[in-house]
């Protein structure tokens, strides 16, 4: 099971990645609330995955996946999106993000893309 | 999913959300330019958006996923337009928290407005070629006339209506830093317990180290005590920061200018105090716009700045917080207010005519002139400024309120940092133990029962050569009289600012107690201010002596 450092700036978010995640036996072991805290936390944690939320203060979401991947190349990171936010999903892509959720979260939805990032390491 | 505990958490964080974006609004409107508060704006839309579509409140999410959009062309833009847009953005961020107040309330939030949906999609004649600004101004006029109606009556009655709903404030948001601070405090208490422990179990219970255990722990604990008691305490602004909005929408309409200016707002109170002060302070400064600034023309005719002025002011005062509102309005007329109070028989001629002018502005705080509404000027400023002055006392603070004709109107409230650690004198009175907060009593008499005289049915005694009452509380709280001794306990306090002496058969001692609030079934008894247990397990009552008497 994996070890999971959720970020997101509302608490209610970061509650309900937290309730889903852990009803599969995932490790919740950090929340951030700004980008610059992520960065922080997981260079202090050094989670399996990372769920990032695009729109954070301090930093956005996509330069904290460029500051992670630049730490660790290999750094497992979930984008958190919301509709309407394709391009910047895109450009998460591309900085190294290795997959998205949609919100608002379908739990099995969440589930189905942590187990594929979880059992497929780059 | 719990969805009841998501939407705990979604009414008090939107709500915090709100309260940023229209800190960031206000900000705009000052500096229209400020890309820090475009992105406060935009972030917390978004924030919302997501949160409403978490918990299918589909009207929120849109209404929160327009003004997003709407923020996003700001940013490109580089700027909020002022005047039209600004008011857009206010509008759209009231529509919301409407919604927001009937999730609140436990129902549905209401049908977004259509036509402010429209206008947050139309763009500005700047943004877009003219055609289509022209095809986005006709959009409002197609909206249905109902939904529209509908949504702005809507949130108005479910606010009255949530009022026995319990709200979200019984979670508290605690920085992290705060409890790491306070794991280490208990981090101290495992350790003195095993210094104890150890000391116990050399058979050296009677002194040396085992003492010293006890001492740091009881030291630890106080220490405890006090961090626990901080993690009440919350900075003023998450009341105050709402006031310039709702100043300048109430000025808006009644088609005067209003600034609004905050100072101290950093200041922390009781989370249970703070949050009953809220309405009175809207209220205060309802009035002070309503009925205090003058309209442009009028301060223009008296040499005063055309927009009004109001202060929200709070700073410390040993032990307790004053916050103060002032405006530089027109101040209350005496002479009317004195004339109503003799009017509605509340005051006889000669005394009015006698009465300085803090004393007639005091007037203000009577019940009974709270309803002359006639006498727009006067009764405006007494509309519900004896419940504020109620709520106030019962939180163990006061009121007053200065007011200079022509110049402005000052009123300030005065009320304790923490409500939950009170030092207290305990009397006993007809066999029960009761407790006196020990800031209403300035001293305690032993007198000659001779001391106590009769007049009727009142009873006075003669202090410092001052007359002054003598209540009996035995009587007044309906229990066995006190024995017809000799001397007579009598306890000199102050009640709604006057001196009394509180009739009791004796006095216990000071202690400091944890006030509890009373239980719910004597909760209607207004003169029990709270309860707590002593040492000894007995539960004592917390008298209000402004209810008593």
């Amino acid at each position: 099971m994996a070890r999971i450092l959720v970020a997101d700036d509302a608490s209610f978010m970061r509650q309900m990645i937290r309730e889903i995640v852990e009803a599969q036996g995932h490790e919740v072991v950090g929340e951030a609330s700004d980008g610059d805290e992520v960065v922080e936390e997981f260079k202090r944690l050094h989670p399996d995955v990372v769920t990032m939320d695009i729109v954070m203060p301090r930093r956005s979401g996509i330069d904290a996946v460029k500051s992670i991947i630049e730490l660790d190349r290999k750094a497992c990171i979930v984008m958190c999106s919301a509709l309407g936010q394709e391009s910047l999903v895109k450009e998460a892509l591309a900085a190294g993000a290795r997959d998205f959720i949609v919100k608002p979260f379908k739990p099995d939805a969440v589930v189905a893309t942590l187990s594929k990032v979880v059992e497929k390491p780059e | 999913m719990d969805l009841a505990k998501y939407r705990a958490i979604f009414v008090e964080e939107a709500a915090e959300n709100f309260a940023e974006m229209g800190r960031a609004l206000l900000a705009l409107e000052k500096n229209p330019g400020d890309a820090e508060s475009i992105d406060t704006v935009f972030r917390m839309a978004h924030s919302v958006k997501g949160m409403a579509a978490s918990l299918d409140y589909g009207t929120i999410s849109e209404l929160a996923h327009r003004l997003e959009d709407r923020m996003h062309t700001v940013r490109d833009r580089g700027r909020v337009s002022p005047g039209e847009e600004s008011a857009l953005l206010f509008r759209g961020l009231e529509a919301l928290e409407g919604m927001l107040e009937a999730v609140k309330s436990g129902s549905q939030p209401p049908p977004g407005d259509a036509s402010l949906l429209a206008a947050l999609r139309a763009p500005l004649a700047t943004d877009a070629v003219a055609p289509l600004a022209a095809e986005a101004a006709a959009a409002p006029a197609k909206a249905p006339v109902a939904p529209l109606a509908g949504a702005a009556q809507a949130p108005t009655a479910l606010r009255s209506a949530s009022v026995s709903v319990p709200g979200p404030s019984s979670t508290v948001r605690v920085q992290a830093g705060v409890l790491d601070r306070f794991l280490s405090t208990v981090g101290e208490v495992i350790l003195c317990t095993s210094q104890v422990r150890t000391a116990a179990s050399d058979g050296r219970a009677d002194g040396g180290p085992f003492e010293e255990g006890l001492d740091r722990m009881e030291r630890v604990v106080g220490e405890l005590q006090r961090r626990a008691l901080d993690l009440r305490t919350t900075p003023i602004l998450r009341i105050v920061e709402p006031l310039p909005r709702a100043a300048r929408e109430i000025a808006r309409r009644a088609g005067k200018q209003v600034e609004v200016v905050l100072a101290g707002a950093e200041l922390e109170l009781d989370r249970s105090i703070l949050d009953r002060l809220s309405d009175p302070l809207v209220h205060l400064v309802r009035n002070a716009v309503d009925h205090g600034i003058e309209p442009p023309a009028q301060r223009r005719a008296s040499g005063k700045p055309e927009a009004g002025r109001i202060a929200i002011e709070a700073r410390r005062e040993k032990g307790h917080v004053c916050i103060e509102v002032r405006d530089d309005g027109a101040g209350i007329d005496l002479d009317r207010l004195r004339a109503r109070a003799v009017e509605l028989g509340m005051l006889h001629p000669d005394l009015a005519a006698d009465l300085t002018p803090a004393q007639a502005a005091a007037l203000v705080f009577r019940a009974g002139l709270s309803t002359a509404r006639e006498v727009t000027e006067v009764s405006g400023r007494g509309v519900g400024m004896d419940a504020v002055r109620a709520t106030v006392e019962a939180l163990g603070g006061d009121v007053e309120i200065e007011t200079q004709r022509g110049r402005g109107t000052t009123t300030r409230l005065r009320v304790p940092i923490t409500a939950a650690v009170q030092r207290v004198l305990l009397v006993s009175v007809g066999g029960e133990t009761l407790a006196l907060p020990i800031a209403k009593v300035e001293r305690i008499l032993e007198t000659p029962a001779s001391a106590v005289e009769q007049s009727g049915s009142d009873a006075f005694t003669l202090v410092d050569g001052e007359l002054v009452p003598v209540l009996e509380l035995a009587s007044l709280l309906k229990l066995d009289p006190p024995p017809r001794d000799a001397l007579r306990v009598l306890v000199l306090a102050e009640v709604r600012g006057d001196r009394v002496a509180l009739g009791a058969a004796r006095v216990l001692g000071q202690q400091q107690i944890y006030v509890k609030p009373v239980p719910e079934l004597l909760a209607g008894v207004r003169a029990l201010a709270g309860f707590t247990i002593l040492g000894d397990g007995r539960p004592v009552f917390l008298l209000d002596p402004n209810q008593v008497a």
